[in-house]
């Protein structure tokens, strides 16, 4: 050894070792206020998936202090990180407005070299604005709800646990209501689904007059797949009248059920479920809303909220899941302003409590057709995750979150008698899965081929800062908005 | 007597050059010239090359008829401003009407505009989205109508796309505050091949309060209508000026029909790009022995390339 590389391994080792004497790094000096042995498992398990937190949230030990100390941290950082983004976006904002002043008041003596580049300096300016607007308005406080659902579910699962395993072992759980899932497909839950039929074609006929039907897949392997996975959770559950399934060609992640049997499943929905189980969870639910009578339900208590309204359009407005927005399309139809307000607000708790019970029936309907009913607890989780980051309408977006219907959904998993063999994937779907990604292939490049007039003016140099790519945690975003003093307090 | 054939190559040079200089702006470009035949109220259709006669700028152009370019690219422009809350259910029944009358299978498209404008729904084969998107427009922010700069910004992105490509402008014509001014939108209406409707809003408003407006307004409003009718004219569209609210769904029924009978002419055209503004003249006629019958085309006036 030389001299030189004596001196390079001593530094090395000073650097590794700290000096006798220097300070020591405070052992509380985590975001929270937790001590770091507290705080870094706790934010380790709320990355989990729902499911594992299921299994694991018994056995973990974290008192309720901890747990209420974690839930004001992720209070503050969500305020601290929309307040962050809503301000880079009022900049941006304030910023693009005195771009195209100037432009505005330069525009005759300007060259084409420089009028080139304010229009670049505005497309990035609109580009950054509703980039930091979406994550300030969308992204932001899903996920930190997301993340406050799990630590709810930390806090409340295992009492929750105890209480289904004693509900089972008491046998008082075959009392719940729709606990007679033996009788699926003999019982009665509301009578009358086939006077819903008229109303349901109404909708379809409407929705296809209106132009807000997107184009159908005419994919017939894809149709058949689909086709004979819908009949067969309709065959075991409690439907009585005729499924009729539509594939949509359209991106955004949905499906919805109309009065009277009209199943309609979007592209984006099969892009985005991962197995067989998944997607029957989703067809379960949507079929539960038609055996629920929820379209005509909703249709009765909008007459005495004094709504003019009928079955078909009320049931199209809700149960689509706000499809092209067709809740707006009635409204202006019928020269009712804010109706949509009305709606969200009057109508809340009635969705609410339908979505609901479409998750509990829709998981016995899965599992009565041979599907691990797992699978829609494992969509939703990924939904969940991802929702903020998704554009345009999704299955997700109108259905009532986290905690409460996660819980809903796994009790209900546990009160199911024990099945063997039940469905995760298929051979059949991951074929399907090879046809559906030749037609997204296609769609996208028609997407390409799709005139636009927000074609991106060409040679502009992308925007300064990206502000976020899609699936990056919340903590890494955020990282930075929450001062220290928001963190002490 | 080297350096004497050089020179003369040179002048040679010199001279092909000069000749070939004017020549590369006149360029002939293919164009596709959209326009209706009319005979009284009624469009007419069948009518073949024999039935044509193009000049341009006197100087008569062969041509051939082609099917029209399909499908078309219809941008619907909606005044949206505070001020325009007077004549809303005008333009809402106008938006309405064009849905109700929008054929499918063609790209539509929604923008609006007050101070700058807006574009709400990008070109979309789901013309109920155009609807939607309009329902759920807030309340206007701005008192602004700059209709001018919003005519002007979507036709040069317009110009950008290829293929057919229809404006139709729902507004009330007026301009407040617009960079851009009236020449420069009609230079730009000159140069870009794009078929324009304007469809004035609050005429009917306008006819209720006429008696009471001043010298002053009279003269605005006229302008406002003045507007829309060159822009018709220079674009081989055209303007209408709804007296009462259900002739909205007439007219968005004529836009489309007008549309459905368009005829397509191709043809070189030989005009210069020295931004200047060339006319066009089209002749429609029926031969019956030694008799002829004209017709009227609602065709462009001409071209102005920049």
């Amino acid at each position: 050894m030389n001299r030189n590389q004596f001196l390079a391994v001593l530094l090395s080792e000073l650097l590794v070792f700290p000096a006798p004497g220097a300070a020591p790094t405070p052992k509380s000096a985590t975001p929270s206020g937790l001590l770091p042995e507290v705080h870094e498992p706790l934010r380790q398990a709320l990355q989990k998936p729902y499911l594992d937190l299921f299994e694991e949230a018994p056995r973990l030990e974290f008192s309720p202090s901890q747990i209420e100390a974690m839930r004001k941290h992720l209070e503050r950082s969500k305020e601290a990180c929309v307040r962050n983004f809503k301000k880079r976006s009022d900049d941006h904002g304030k910023e693009l407005l005195r771009v195209q002043r100037d432009l505005k008041a330069s525009t005759a003596k300007l060259s084409d070299a420089e009028r080139k580049e304010r229009h670049c300096r505005i497309q990035n300016l609109r580009a950054l604005e509703n980039q930091a607007k979406v994550l300030a308005e969308n992204a932001i406080p899903v996920a930190y709800d997301n993340l406050k659902a799990k630590l709810e579910l930390i806090e409340k699962w295992p009492a929750e646990f105890k209480r289904i395993q004693a509900e089972i072992q008491e046998g008082a759980h075959h009392r719940r209501k729709f606990g007679d899932v033996k009788d699926i497909g003999f019982r009665e839950l509301v009578a009358g689904q086939e006077n819903d039929i008229k109303d349901g074609q109404e909708a379809v006929r409407q929705m296809k007059l209106a132009g807000l039907l997107p184009p159908e897949i005419d994919n017939p392997a894809i149709k058949e797949y689909v086709s004979k996975l819908a009949q067969r959770i309709a065959k075991h559950s409690d439907l009585r009248v005729p499924l009729h399934i539509t594939l949509l060609n359209s991106k955004e992640i949905n499906a919805f059920a109309l009065p009277g049997g009209y199943l309609f499943i979007q592209r984006g929905l099969l892009e985005a479920v991962e197995d067989e189980s998944q997607l029957a969870g989703v067809i379960a639910h949507e079929i539960a809303h038609v055996t629920g009578r929820h379209g005509h339900k909703l249709m009765k208590r909008a007459t005495f909220a004094s709504l003019i309204y009928q079955a078909a359009q009320l049931a199209a407005v809700i149960l689509t899941g706000g499809a092209a927005s067709i809740g707006a399309y009635y409204a202006l139809q019928y020269g009712f302003y804010g109706l949509g307000l009305v709606l969200s607000l009057d109508m809340l708790g009635v969705s609410r409590e339908f979505e609901l019970e479409s998750d509990v029936l829709g998981i016995q309907y899965a599992w009565n057709a041979g599907f691990d009913p797992d699978g829609f607890i494992r969509f939703f989780d990924k939904m969940a995750t991802q929702e903020g980051y998704v554009s345009g309408l999704s299955w997700f977006r109108t259905h009532p979150p986290f905690y409460e219907r996660m819980v809903h959904s796994k009790r209900e998993i546990m009160f199911l008698p024990p099945k063997s063999g039940l469905v995760r994937q298929s051979k059949e779907f991951e074929q399907m899965k090879t046809e559906l990604a030749k037609l997204t292939a296609k769609a996208a490049e028609e997407e390409q081929q799709r005139p636009s007039l927000l074609a991106p003016v060409e040679g502009c140099a992308a925007p300064a800062k990206i502000e976020y790519k899609p699936g990056q945690p919340i903590e890494e975003l955020c990282a930075g908005s929450i001062d220290s003093k928001a963190a002490s307090r | 007597m080297r350096w004497v054939n050089r020179f003369q190559s040179c002048l040679a040079v010199i001279a092909a050059l000069l000749v070939a200089l004017p020549l590369a702006g006149q360029a002939p470009r293919t164009v596709s010239l959209y326009f209706t035949v009319e005979d009284g109220d009624k469009l007419v259709g069948g009518l073949t090359e024999q039935n044509f006669r193009l000049l341009e700028d006197g100087q008569g152009r062969s041509f051939r008829l082609a099917e029209p370019e399909s499908p078309i690219l219809v941008t619907l422009l909606v005044e949206y401003s505070q001020i325009s809350g007077i004549y809303l259910s005008d333009i809402e029944q106008a938006v309405r009407s064009f849905v109700d009358a929008a054929p499918e299978g063609h790209w539509y498209a929604l923008a609006t505009y007050s101070h700058g404008y807006t574009i709400h729904e990008d070109f979309t084969k789901q013309k109920g989205k155009i609807l939607a998107a309009f329902a759920e427009l807030g309340q206007p922010v701005w008192s602004e109508v700059d209709t001018y700069d919003a005519i002007y910004d979507i036709l040069e992105k317009l110009d950008l796309l290829p293929g057919r490509k229809v404006l139709v402008v729902v507004g009330s014509g007026l301009d407040t505050f617009s960079s851009r001014t009236l020449p420069e939108v009609q230079r730009k209406i000159e140069s870009s091949n794009v078929t324009v409707f304007g469809i004035a809003a609050g005429t009917l408003l306008r006819g209720q309060y006429d008696a009471y407006l001043g010298t002053g307004a009279r003269m605005e409003l006229t302008q406002a209508e003045a507007f829309f009718r060159m822009l018709a004219d220079k674009s081989g569209g055209q303007a209408f000026f709804p007296r009462f609210e259900t002739a909205y769904r007439d007219i968005m029924q004529n836009v489309f029909l007008t549309l459905q009978h368009q005829y397509r002419m191709v043809y070189e055209s030989r005009t210069p790009a020295d931004k200047k503004f060339h006319r066009l003249k089209l002749e429609a006629f029926q031969l019956t022995g030694d008799k002829r019958k004209d017709y009227k085309v609602r065709v462009r006036e001409g071209w102005r390339r920049e």
